[in-house]
């Protein structure tokens, strides 16, 4: 017998990158209706997602890095240069 | 911050004191790299600089820079990617190992009844995620953080990491499968119920 759990996993990453087709949609539910396995997966993904999300969050307020002094002296240095060529 | 300025008395070591923090933290966030983030602030600035013409005021500076140093960055990340040759193929399946020929699962996923917010704040956590990711091969790897960790556009990840669409939702599916067994073996692994 041939299972449909490798496909099944492939669709469900699908899920989040795109749309499914109305067919891809209909065969995974039924499979994820008779599969304890594959809705664990589903269940799985559903919970990496979240955490990703939180911790894209979390990220844009993270103010604690900043340009090092060394960097930005150099920077500094090539703007000048550049600027100063220009005018 | 919207502000009006004249542009034009503006100069771009102003730019450096006004947005390098925002702009270093920025490409940090994708690159992970000190060096090549202060790189891309630079190229930035002088890039901005060269082409300050094109400043359309409409928007603020900041988001003008912004603009410039995301075209930066994919061409750093698709210059890295030609450079040290990472190509995965579409037809050699890694994920074959993870299911039996017939297509069921070799070892079928756990139930993993956790918290997002909590695994979030969770260090420990962090940790462990941050390794299983680092193991995927270098390909996936990049294009997996450019998806879940900096949620960028699959158009802007198609176009760094020269690939289809296609062939990049396989890369996540892959990504996403070897994650998977990764953190069941590492961590999740004790609150299975099956």
């Amino acid at each position: 017998m041939n299972h449909f759990c490798k496909e099944a996993s492939q669709l469900q990453s699908d899920g989040f990158e795109r749309g499914l087709t109305v067919t891809e949609h209909i065969r995974l539910r039924i499979h994820l209706l008779i599969c304890g396995a594959c809705r664990n997966y589903s269940e799985n993904l559903e919970l990496l997602n979240n955490i990703f999300q939180g911790m894209r969050k979390q990220k844009k307020i993270d103010k604690s890095i900043s340009l090092p002094d060394g960097d930005r002296g150099r920077i500094r240095a090539a703007l000048k240069t550049a600027s100063d060529s220009d005018n | 911050m919207l502000r009006f300025v004249d542009r034009k008395a503006e100069n771009p070591e102003q730019w450096l004191t006004d947005h390098g923090d925002y702009l270093y933290r920025y490409a940090m966030s994708r690159l992970r790299h000190n060096e090549a983030s202060a790189d891309m602030v630079q190229d930035t600035l002088l890039a901005a600089w060269r082409g300050r013409d094109s400043f359309a005021g409409t928007a603020s500076v900041r988001t003008w820079l912004v603009g410039i140093l995301k075209h930066k960055i994919i061409d750093h990340i698709r210059k890295e990617i030609r450079d040290r040759n990472l190509t995965e193929a579409v037809e050699s399946d890694p994920t074959s190992s993870l299911f039996n020929a017939d297509g069921s699962w070799i070892e079928a996923p756990g139930n993993w009844k956790e918290n997002p917010e909590e695994l979030c704040k969770n260090e420990q956590f962090q940790h462990v995620l941050q390794g299983c990711i680092g193991k995927l091969p270098e390909k996936q790897q990049i294009v997996f953080r450019m998806r879940e960790l900096t949620g960028e556009e699959s158009e802007t990840i198609c176009k760094a990491a020269e690939i289809t669409s296609t062939h990049l939702y396989v890369l996540i599916h892959r990504a996403r499968l070897a994650l998977r067994s990764c953190l069941e073996f590492n961590w999740f692994g004790g609150s299975r119920q099956s």
